[in-house]
């Protein structure tokens, strides 16, 4: 059976990366009622989000074995 | 709002995924039960997260923050009054019943514990309103999208319901669960950085009360009295009518959500879904409410946000896309925009989902051909699949088409739904019930809610016999609606079954309270068993409402 806590965690890290990518490389890019760089931050916070999820299901694959 | 390349890359790579889960999973569907059940089979915390994401559709999304900027934080009522209590008793008392039947839904119990005219009455019903709300949710969305990127209605709904096509076809309902516990943590993670966003820039809770009216900010204070709340409902009518008859009418009877519980893999399971799912429940207005209010302060403060108007008032149901075009660059931009779609097909699968049983094994295994093969019901279970999702889509149109006819609907659901839970509490706690009483007592409740709608008037509304009463609002008289059913529904049914033969208590072991091993869970640590899980929940939700009374 799938373990759903893979896709998950790669998928948030993928998309994680990719906003975090343009909050670094694209600092410019505000929108209007924020000063801050959100496509950083919220990137970030993606791929720890993500890596948790990943975190986890490698723990249960390591437990099963 | 324009979208950029990448918001679009964001959109493809979630719709990449949700179609390879569902074809992932498609080695698993031997069975029909594989497909329309789950196989009972699924892990709790996928089944309780699955349990929140059927519910949580984008109209939800959308109206509850609407909700937000119009009224304040009373709208957390409809969490924590009207979902959380509810959640909480189909867990602890309910499931026993659902789970330990081993019907395979809910009209499938009414069978086991009344008779056959019962659940057709419920299957019927429930199928038809299944296909016209997801219809309309369809035509919402529809709408949504093209008001907001400028794409076309007709392709934005193709669209998206060929993806939740796809993926419940392949995986069936496990698939949907799946997907649904994906969505959930987008639309959470698309969603909070907004609220959190939104309420810093109104310069934090207190900031932000300061620029709105004080009763946006408080969810109890003016509850006395219907004159001082802009809902225009008072403490007994909102307790009674949502807290109670709407809210368990809805969270212990309706398929759709039932159904996931019935998923999981042990009767401990089941009963700890809705008890669990109950915790992100009760933190939902936080992500949907809050940044409605915070659109109201932002407003308020002359910072260059403004709600567009419409009709000579602000158009709520935009703050949260407003909100996001405000504070969101391209990139977080297209995760916002996933979450909508997320939110959206979430709700979707769920009604397919539950369509596909109901009408597989209550309508079409039950009267229109049994007896035959399992293969032959998986085959059909597919076919309704399709079906089910095309049968929307001509809902949506209809929907869209017909204004009046929709709100007739909506109105007739509300009729049928509102009796209900007086029904099955008598069922699972009363041995004496009868399958007549039952019928009937439905019966009386839908009559009574549509002769109460007649007699009362709100808003306009109603009042198409004699009007003997003027509600305040029409959310009252609907609250009132539901409570009159509920009473008259629980009487008669009362009155009826003392007057027909009981059955024989030998046939109604496991369906009713008393003659049921009701589960105890000695020796789980307290975090896997349902009943201090429950407490706990409790105890926190008593709290949040002390915190914004």
């Amino acid at each position: 059976m799938l373990d759903l806590r893979y896709p998950i965690g790669w998928f948030f890290a993928l998309i994680g990366m990719i906003v975090a990518g343009m909050g670094i490389f694209a600092p410019e890019a505000r929108a209007m009622l924020t000063a801050a760089n959100v496509n950083l931050y919220c990137g970030l916070f993606m791929i720890a989000f993500g890596a948790f999820f990943l975190l986890l299901a490698w723990r249960a694959d390591r437990s099963r074995t | 709002m324009i979208l950029a390349p990448v918001d679009y890359l964001i959109l493809a790579l979630y719709f990449a995924l949700v179609l390879g889960i569902g074809w992932k999973l498609r080695r698993k569907i031997a069975t029909s039960g594989d497909f329309l059940t789950a196989g009972h089979s699924v892990p709790v915390w996928i089944t309780s997260l699955a349990f929140l994401a059927a519910n949580l559709g984008a109209q939800e999304l959308v109206g509850m923050s609407g909700n937000g900027a119009k009224y304040g934080i009373m709208t957390a009522h409809f969490y924590w009054v009207g979902a959380v209590p509810a959640m909480l008793f189909v867990g602890i008392f309910m499931m026993p019943f659902y789970y330990g039947s081993r019907a395979r839904s809910v009209p499938e119990y009414l069978k086991m514990r009344f008779d056959e005219k019962t659940r057709a009455l419920n299957a019927c019903s429930f199928a038809v309103m299944t296909i016209f709300s997801s219809g309309i949710s369809m035509f919402a969305l529809g709408l949504l999208l093209q008001l907001l990127f400028g794409w076309s209605f007709t392709g934005s709904v193709l669209c998206s319901a060929a993806i939740v096509l796809a993926y419940t076809f392949l995986g069936g309902l496990t698939s949907a669960i799946y997907n649904e516990v994906l969505q959930f943590f987008l639309i959470v993670v698309g969603f909070s950085p907004l609220a959190i966003m939104a309420v810093a820039r109104a310069g934090g809770w207190k900031g932000m009360a300061s620029h709105v009216p004080a009763v946006m900010t408080h969810s109890w204070k003016y509850m006395g009295n219907p004159s001082e709340n802009p809902m225009g409902i008072e403490a007994f009518g909102l307790i009674a009518g949502l807290g109670f008859v709407l809210s368990f009418g809805y969270w212990c009877t309706d398929f759709l959500v039932v159904q996931r519980a019935m998923a999981a893999d042990s009767m401990s399971a089941a009963q700890r879904t809705p008890v669990l799912a109950a915790i992100p429940k009760m933190m939902m207005p936080f992500i949907v409410i809050v940044p409605g209010i915070a659109a109201i302060a932002l407003m308020n403060m002359h910072i260059g946000y403004a709600l567009p108007m419409r009709n000579g008032e602000p158009d709520y149901n935009q703050a949260i896309t407003t909100l996001m075009a405000q504070f969101y660059p391209a990139g977080m931009l297209g995760v916002g925009l996933t979450g909508l779609m997320a939110s959206f097909m979430s709700g979707m699968a769920g009604n397919v989902t539950a369509f596909n049983t109901v009408w597989t094994y209550d309508i079409y295994q039950s009267y229109i051909r049994p007896g035959a093969p399992d293969s032959h019901y998986l085959k059909v279970g597919r076919i309704t699949t399709v079906v089910g999702v095309a049968l929307s889509i001509l809902a949506a149109y209809v929907a869209g088409r017909y204004n009046s006819l929709n709100d007739l609907l909506q109105l007739v659901f509300s009729f049928v739904n509102a009796p209900l839970f007086a029904t099955f509490l008598l069922g699972m706690f009363w041995k004496r019930a009868t399958g007549d009483g039952a019928f009937c007592g439905l019966l009386a409740g839908t009559a009574a809610a549509a002769l109460t709608h007649g007699l009362t008037l709100a808003e306009g509304k109603g009042g198409w016999i004699a009007n003997l009463h003027t509600f305040s609002s029409s959310m009252a008289q609907n609250f009132w609606i539901s409570i009159f059913a509920w009473s008259v529904c629980f009487l008669s049914t009362i009155a009826i079954s003392l007057f027909t033969r009981p059955r024989a208590e030998s046939e109604l072991t496991g369906l009713v309270y008393g003659l049921t091993k009701m589960p105890r869970n000695e020796g789980a640590p307290w975090y896997k068993r349902p009943v201090p899980l429950a407490i706990g929940v409790a105890a926190l939700l008593i709290v949040l409402n002390f915190w914004f009374a």
